[in-house]
This record gives C-alpha cells, sequence and structure tokens, in this order.
C-alpha cells in the first residue's frame, strides 16, 4: 500500500493530563484511550490524574439518519453495477455507466436537498460536503466517463459550470419580479452572469427589458442582440465537423472585435464590458470575480470565450493558468481546488487520493472507484495495484458500515463483490454482530451458511445455545446445538432433559423432541433421549408390546447414562405385569435386567 | 490509575482494571456507560484484562500485581470467581485468551519469567502448563496467533476435530521476542526474534486474512516498532522491519480486527498505522 506523504490530522483527547501516556484499546468501530500510570520521563505528576476513558470514533456519518439513505440507495446502485454483463459492446456499457453516475449524483442531490430543508446550523458542513462532493464526482462523470472529446467537451462543462452556480437563477427572479427589472441595482450583474455562462438567450431577453428604457440607444441594443444571437454553439449531433465549427466561430470573434475596435459600444459602460467578455478579454474577466466565484468557472467561461474547440489533453493547462490567475491572492489552494485540478490533469489516481485524505468518509471514493475500475479506467492509468485499489477502498468502506446496528446487512453485499479478501474480512467482522435477538442472529446465521461460512455457523450456534442454556431454556439450546452440530453440547443439554425428567417426571419441550428425526443422531445421549421419550409415549398409549421391546432395545444398547439405570428399572417393572408383552420380549427384559440387576447391586 | 480497558467482542460492555485493584465491566450500548460489576479479589494493582469468546458465556480474566491470574464469569447476572490460578512467583502481567477453535484456553506471562498456559477441561477443572524461564528477569506480554491448520480446511471431513498447531508470541525484559509452538502436548520455544535493545513491553501476533503470511508487532522500551512477517507457512524465516523509532517508551501495540491498522501507544500521543 502506498504510503501517506501528507501529515495525518490529529484528533487531540480531552482533559489528558500533561506528560501521561494515554493506553488505549481497540473496539468494533472506535478506540477507547485512557489515562495510565506511565509518565514521561523528566516529568512529575500534575494534579491527580484523569480517570475518565474517552471514545474515539472514526466517523459519525453513518449515525446520521438522513445519510443512511444515501448509504441504501448507493448500495442499491453498487449491487447493480455489479451485474452489468462483460460481453456487453463497449458503446452499450458506456451509456449504461453514465447513467449510473448520473443515478449516484441524484442521490447526493436527494439527500442534500434534504439536509437543507432541516436547516440545523451543525448540518451546515455536512450539505457543504455533499456539494463539493456532487460537484466532483460530476467532473470525473464529464471528464473520465462520459469522456468527452474536443468539441462536445466544453458544452458538458458548461453545464457542470451552470449545474453549480445556482445562485444567477435566484439573483435573476428577483430582479424580474421588481417593478422595474431594468432599473434594478443586480440588473446588470444578472446579465453579465447570464453572458458569463454562456446562457445568451437569457441575456437578451434581458436586454429587451433594457432597450425599451433607452430608445436613444436602439441600435447598439439591437447590435449587441445580434452577436449574441449568431455566436456558434457545437453542435454534437449536427453534420458539422470541428473544423466547420472552428472556422465559424472565429469569424464571429473577429466580428466582435470589429465591433469593439470601432467603438461601438463605447458610450454605453455595460455593453462594453460584455463586449469584452465575448471577445474573451481576461483582464474584465478577472475583474468580475466576485460574479463568477470559482476559477474552475473562470476556466469554462474562459475557454468558452477563447478556446471553445479545447481538446481533453489540452485542459491542464488552461486549468493550471486559471487557477493561479484566479487565486493571486490566496496563498494555499483548498483540498477542492487540488482535487478539482488533478482532475483536469486526468490524473485519477491522485484524484481518489485526495478525496480519501479530504473526507473522512470512504462512501465518495469506494463507490466512484469502483465505478471507474467498471469502465477499465483505472488500469490504463498504470497504477501498480490497478483493481486492488478498487478493493481497498471497498473493504474500508463496508468495514465500516459494519459497526452499525442495522447497517451491516449492506456491508456484506460489497464484501462479496471483494473477489481476493472480501470473503475473509467478511468472515472477521460477522463475529462482532451482537445477536442481541433471536431473529437477528437468524439473519447473521443466514448470510454465513449462504456463503459457507462454517466456522462462523458453528461460533454463533454455539453462543446461541450458551445463551439459551443459561437463562433455562433447554428447547432453544437444544435445536441450536443441533444446528452448529455439536455433539458435546447436544449431550449436556440432552442430560438436563433428563435430570429435569428425574426431577420432575415430565418431559420439557415436547415438540422438539418428538420431531427430531435423524438429528438425533448427532449424540448418544440425545438417541436415548429421544428413545426414551418415545417408550413414554408408546406406554401411555397402552402399547406394551412396542414399549417393552423399545425398552429393551434402549438397555441393550447400551446408551442409558448409569444414573438413569434405576429409572429404566423402575419403568419395566410395571411391564413385566402387563398381558401383552410378548413371551419373548418377557424373557429378554428378565434377562436383560438380570444381568443388569447385578451390576447396579455392586 | 487505570492500566487497561477492553472492549467485549461486540463493543457492548467494557473491562477496565486498574491500580484500586477492582475490575469493572460497564454497559456501553447506545453510547452509555452503566457500571454493571465491580469485582474485587485482587491484592494489588490489576494490569491487564482479557475477554473470552462469547461462545463460552461471559467470562473475563484479570492478572496482577499480587502474582495472581482470576478468571470471572458471568451466571445469571451475577459476576462470580470462576478460577484463580496462584503459580506465580512474581506479578503476572499479561494475559491473552487463545482462539475459540482451541478451546478456553489462555495465557499468563509474568515478572517471574515463567508463561503459564491455562486450559479448562470442563466441570470446573483446568488443566496448568508452565514453560519456566521464558524470558529471563520477566516476561511482559504474550499473543496467541490465529487458529491456522497445516493444508486446507475443506479437506477435513466435517465433525471431525481439526489438527490446529498453537502458537503465541511472547516479550520479555530480556529484550526478545519469542514465538512457542505446542508439539506432542507440549510447548517448546519455536523461534527467538532479536532486534530490540532494551525491555520488549508488547507484542501482538495480526489477524489472519487468509494469505500465507503471518504478521507480529512488537514495541520496546527503546521506542522501536517492529514489525516481524514470516512468508513460509512452516513458520521458519522471520524479517524484521522497524516500523518507527519513537523518542519515548512505546507500551502498547494492538492490531485492528482485520489487521490493516496497527495501533500504537506510548511517547505522548497514540498513533496509527496503516500497513
Amino acid at each position: 500500500m502506498e504510503e501517506l506523504d501528507v501529515e495525518p490530522a490529529i484528533t487531540n483527547i480531552p482533559a489528558a493530563s500533561d506528560g501521561k501516556h494515554l493506553g488505549f484499546a481497540w473496539g468494533p468501530g472506535d478506540i477507547l484511550a485512557y489515562e495510565t500510570l506511565y509518565m514521561a520521563p523528566g516529568m512529575c505528576a500534575k494534579g491527580s490524574g484523569c480517570s475518565f476513558i474517552h471514545e474515539v470514533r472514526k466517523d459519525e456519518d453513518i449515525y446520521s439518519p438522513i445519510l443512511r439513505k444515501l448509504f441504501n440507495e448507493s448500495h442499491h446502485i453498487f449491487v447493480g453495477l455489479q451485474t452489468i454483463r462483460e460481453d456487453l459492446p463497449s458503446k452499450n456499457k458506456k451509456t449504461q455507466f453514465v447513467s449510473i453516475s448520473k443515478n449516484y449524483r441524484s442521490v447526493i442531490r436527494a439527500c442534500m436537498e434534504e439536509l437543507q430543508q432541516v436547516a440545523a446550523s451543525v448540518l451546515v458542513l455536512q450539505v457543504s460536503i455533499l456539494l463539493a462532493i456532487e460537484l466532483i464526482w460530476n467532473l470525473c462523470e464529464v471528464l473520465f466517463i462520459d469522456a468527452a472529446p474536443a468539441g462536445p467537451l466544453l458544452l458538458h462543462l458548461l453545464d457542470w459550470v451552470r449545474l453549480h452556480k445556482g445562485d444567477v437563477d435566484e439573483k435573476a427572479r428577483e430582479v424580474l419580479q421588481s417593478e422595474s427589472p431594468a432599473e434594478h441595482h443586480d440588473y446588470w450583474d444578472v446579465v453579465v452572469s447570464y453572458v458569463l455562462q454562456g446562457r445568451f438567450e437569457e441575456a437578451r431577453q434581458m436586454l429587451v427589458k433594457q432597450a425599451t428604457l433607452q430608445p436613444a440607444a436602439r441600435n447598439m441594443y439591437k447590435l449587441m442582440d445580434t452577436l449574441l444571437s449568431k455566436m456558434p454553439f457545437y453542435n454534437p449531433g449536427g453534420t458539422q465537423t470541428l473544423t466547420e465549427f472552428d472556422v465559424k466561430w472565429r469569424h464571429w470573434h473577429e466580428e466582435v472585435d470589429r465591433c469593439l475596435q470601432d467603438n461601438s459600444f463605447a458610450s454605453n459602460q455595460h455593453l462594453e464590458i460584455i463586449c469584452k467578455i465575448l471577445v474573451g478579454d481576461e483582464d474584465t474577466l478577472l475583474e468580475h470575480k466576485e460574479l463568477l466565484s470559482t476559477w474552475y468557472h473562470f476556466l469554462v467561461t474562459r475557454l468558452l470565450f477563447c478556446h471553445p474547440t479545447v481538446k481533453p489533453t489540452e485542459l491542464h493547462y488552461y486549468a493550471q493558468s486559471c487557477m493561479t490567475m484566479f487565486l493571486d491572492l490566496r496563498s494555499v489552494p483548498e483540498p477542492l481546488d487540488s482535487i478539482l485540478l488533478a482532475a483536469f490533469e486526468f490524473d485519477i489516481h491522485q484524484v481518489i487520493k485526495d478525496c480519501s485524505i479530504a473526507l473522512n468518509n470512504w462512501w465518495f471514493v469506494a463507490h466512484l472507484t469502483d465505478l471507474l475500475d467498471h469502465c477499465k479506467l483505472l488500469q490504463s492509468h498504470n497504477l501498480h495495484f490497478g483493481s486492488n485499489l478498487r478493493e481497498f477502498l471497498l473493504l474500508e468502506y463496508a468495514s465500516g458500515l459494519f459497526t452499525h446496528h442495522s447497517l451491516w446487512q449492506l456491508a456484506v453485499d460489497y464484501f462479496d463483490n471483494c473477489p481476493e479478501f472480501g470473503h475473509v474480512y467478511l468472515e472477521l467482522q460477522i463475529e462482532r454482530v451482537p445477536l442481541d435477538t433471536e431473529r437477528k442472529a437468524l439473519k447473521v446465521l443466514r448470510i454465513c451458511e449462504q456463503r459457507q461460512m462454517s466456522e462462523q455457523v458453528r461460533s454463533i450456534c454455539k453462543i446461541m445455545a450458551m445463551r439459551a442454556l443459561r437463562n433455562n431454556r433447554l428447547g432453544s439450546a437444544l435445536s441450536w446445538s443441533i444446528r452448529a452440530k455439536d455433539a458435546a453440547f447436544a449431550t449436556l443439554i440432552s442430560e438436563r432433559f433428563l435430570q429435569d425428567y428425574c426431577a420432575r417426571g415430565t418431559f420439557s419441550d415436547l415438540d422438539l423432541i418428538d420431531n427430531l428425526g435423524p438429528a438425533m443422531l448427532l449424540s448418544d445421549r440425545l438417541t436415548f433421549l429421544v428413545k426414551y421419550r418415545e417408550f413414554h409415549k408408546l406406554y401411555e398409549e397402552n402399547r406394551f408390546s412396542e414399549a417393552a421391546k423399545l425398552l429393551l432395545s434402549l438397555i441393550t444398547a447400551k446408551i442409558a447414562p448409569r444414573s438413569f439405570w434405576m429409572t429404566l428399572l423402575t419403568d419395566a417393572l410395571p411391564l413385566l405385569e402387563q398381558k401383552e408383552v410378548s413371551h419373548s420380549a418377557h424373557c429378554a427384559l428378565h434377562c436383560g435386567f438380570g444381568h443388569d440387576l447385578c451390576f447396579i447391586l455392586q | 490509575m487505570v492500566h487497561d480497558a477492553q472492549m467485549d467482542y461486540y463493543g457492548t460492555r467494557l473491562a477496565t482494571c486498574s491500580s484500586d485493584r477492582t475490575v469493572k465491566i460497564f454497559d456501553v450500548k447506545n453510547g452509555g456507560q452503566i457500571l454493571v460489576a465491580d469485582l474485587r479479589g485482587h491484592e494489588g494493582p490489576v494490569w491487564q484484562v482479557a475477554w473470552a469468546h462469547p461462545m463460552f458465556g461471559n467470562i473475563l480474566a484479570s492478572c496482577s500485581y499480587d502474582r495472581k491470574v482470576i478468571i470471572w464469569k458471568e451466571e445469571n447476572g451475577a459476576w462470580d470467581k470462576m478460577y484463580e490460578y496462584c503459580g506465580h512467583e512474581s506479578s503476572v502481567n499479561s494475559v491473552c485468551w487463545g482462539p475459540y477453535d482451541f478451546g478456553l484456553i489462555l495465557a499468563c506471562g509474568s515478572s517471574d519469567g515463567a508463561i503459564s498456559l491455562l486450559t479448562f477441561t470442563g466441570d470446573q477443572q483446568w488443566d496448568v502448563k508452565k514453560i519456566s524461564n521464558a524470558h529471563t528477569i520477566g516476561c511482559n506480554a504474550v499473543s496467541w496467533a490465529p487458529a491456522v491448520v497445516p493444508g486446507s480446511l475443506i479437506d477435513q471431513p466435517s465433525g471431525q476435530k481439526p489438527n490446529y498447531i498453537k502458537r503465541f508470541v511472547s516479550g520479555g525484559c530480556d529484550n526478545l521476542v519469542k514465538l512457542w509452538k505446542e508439539e506432542d502436548g507440549q510447548w517448546k520455544e519455536d523461534q527467538k526474534l532479536e532486534a530490540h535493545s532494551d525491555w520488549v513491553r508488547d507484542v501482538g501476533w495480526a489477524p489472519s486474512i487468509g494469505l500465507p503470511t503471518s504478521t507480529i508487532a512488537s514495541c520496546s522500551q527503546d521506542g522501536r516498532v517492529f514489525i516481524w512477517t514470516c512468508d513460509d507457512p512452516a513458520g521458519n524465516t522471520w524479517t524484521a522491519k522497524l516500523l518507527h523509532k519513537f523518542s519515548d517508551v512505546v507500551w502498547h501495540v494492538s492490531w485492528s480486527i482485520t489487521g490493516n491498522i496497527l495501533a500504537v501507544s506510548g511517547g505522548d500521543n497514540k498513533v496509527a498505522y496503516t500497513l
């Protein structure tokens, strides 16, 4: 496994006295920390020390009820993804993969919307994390999964930016609903924002409102309208080639430039600015940092007006320079910026690595990596542990789920789809699921039985049998020990049954004992118990002949415990007096008992 | 002062032991902390506690400066002494339950240099085997290897008890890490691993994830943590790799359930390593 070249985050344990060494212990999903007697050399104890134990838990997300939906629904998508057939033609597969990617994203969005409605302050962070995740995922979908070539690439990037800059519509709504939209203080911001996002239809509609207010400048507005309507957009479904589009676009670009040189908009500051934007003037774009708000918006806008036929391989150059230009006031880019930059550089490995470090939950990287692995994108990027990366992340994610009282069931499917270590991880983890109720134990058991995890089956049955025995539920204990195929335990329990009989004269759990079938052969003592009960049944039904035969076989088979011989003897006596008992049986009983009677009397 | 705290198998109960000579058991389900039992029986600071596998019931072992090992059992909701072992001549420093496949078996390491193995044979009887002079000056830690059968488990006919090889690792004041193997009912020293320059304070055998490799972690007064790996299934060639050298003594190493994270404590903070 690669080593982390980033300092791991430090978690401070409060109330630990200075100089005292911390001890710890692993729990299933957390670590316990406590102060010990030991001290660093040269320090003396300050105060009496802290007798608390602290529980350090790795991530709280699994306990969030809203996020649970995320885990549940993404599990569903994950399982579906694993069943996509390998032999489908790659074109069909690509469509499916894009569709699955969109499914994942819509689940994230749904979760975000729910969180936003709850409106608790503590969830604001959660919402912003989900926003970032969806932003990254969307970009990965555009660049890696859909892998759009030059032409459609820019269109997809425009969609991407538009999707993640929701405040433009809000502002527009506010402006349009006002008394006089063209005079609203945000009016020009809205127009410029539309232009920056390439939404020319909407920009034109807004400009019409301004045009009607300024009849004197009508020609200028008409010119701008024409420029905006004539900007070519590449049509992926059309017959035009990229080169043809490029020629048309350059033509249009020259026309806009001419308007600038001619000072056509010189008398209107706003229109002049828009014209400069259309020609792709960097300085003008940078003057609108507030409206752009992010360097990647700046990037896409710049590409739109300078280089709409950008190739995927050229992206990283533009991305790097845009980020530098935009962020010159800040010294260090944030994790999100590095991740997006890595994506523009098509460094999938770096994206995954940075996301793993930045986020405290494995959900995102596990699912995204799994999808990328299905798209066969990990191998082509020359990782020395290509598919193992996928498995590693899925294992980490699923292990985290296992500590949750109900989400652990989702984890099973993830382990099932990890061919190398999934099975053994499941074996190690499933033993730690608390068997609070019989129902839960049966659930766990079924999972183990379906996967031929015989060791775990045995262990679980033994635990349940023990528990039942401690609570004096002999019938339950017996059926668990039979399921565990535990002969020794079955013997123990049968003894208890027999002891009970001696004490009370009746059997408990008759239903169970009467219907054991071949399971009774698990242990001698158990067989004896069943047969002995059968003997009683026969006697009660006055089938004395059969009863006698059975009793005889019990004696001769020598499976009766020694402590029971007196009882058997006592049972035999009334039979000897029964006329229905056959003569041979009579004799046999006499002989049989004669022999044993001597034994007992010794 | 709490010396050790251990979660039970399911993370629902916590056992702690301390210099006040008591062992306490808490119910920690749903984030609560309810004292369930306060076990008194030791006459000195209690160093370690260890939970047995739940299939044997609720059983806890504790070891103490008073040279005793006490095994406690919960019966009908009440905790009581199940067995008391007084066979050591000095403080018992470490206790560790073997894998449940071996039955109920406890290894104990003591400052008298010996390691005892207590096996429950049924009906309140315990069989005792002692390895004298396992480590000169004293033994500080013991840890069991996971149960592994030579050859494939699949070949075993069901119902037959597989031939497990019982192995465990110990660390002592002779700066050594030693591996022990049971052969024909006797315990023999299998390997002697030298790398530390001061007392070995803790050892931990990593859980098995089905690979033929075995991995052991050891930590010492010398501030070093070593990872020992053995690639051959016979267990003969062990290679040491220094994980890290800390500036202070390292007290404790512990593997996560799946063996992919090693937690280490000592010095002035707690560190976790991914391997």
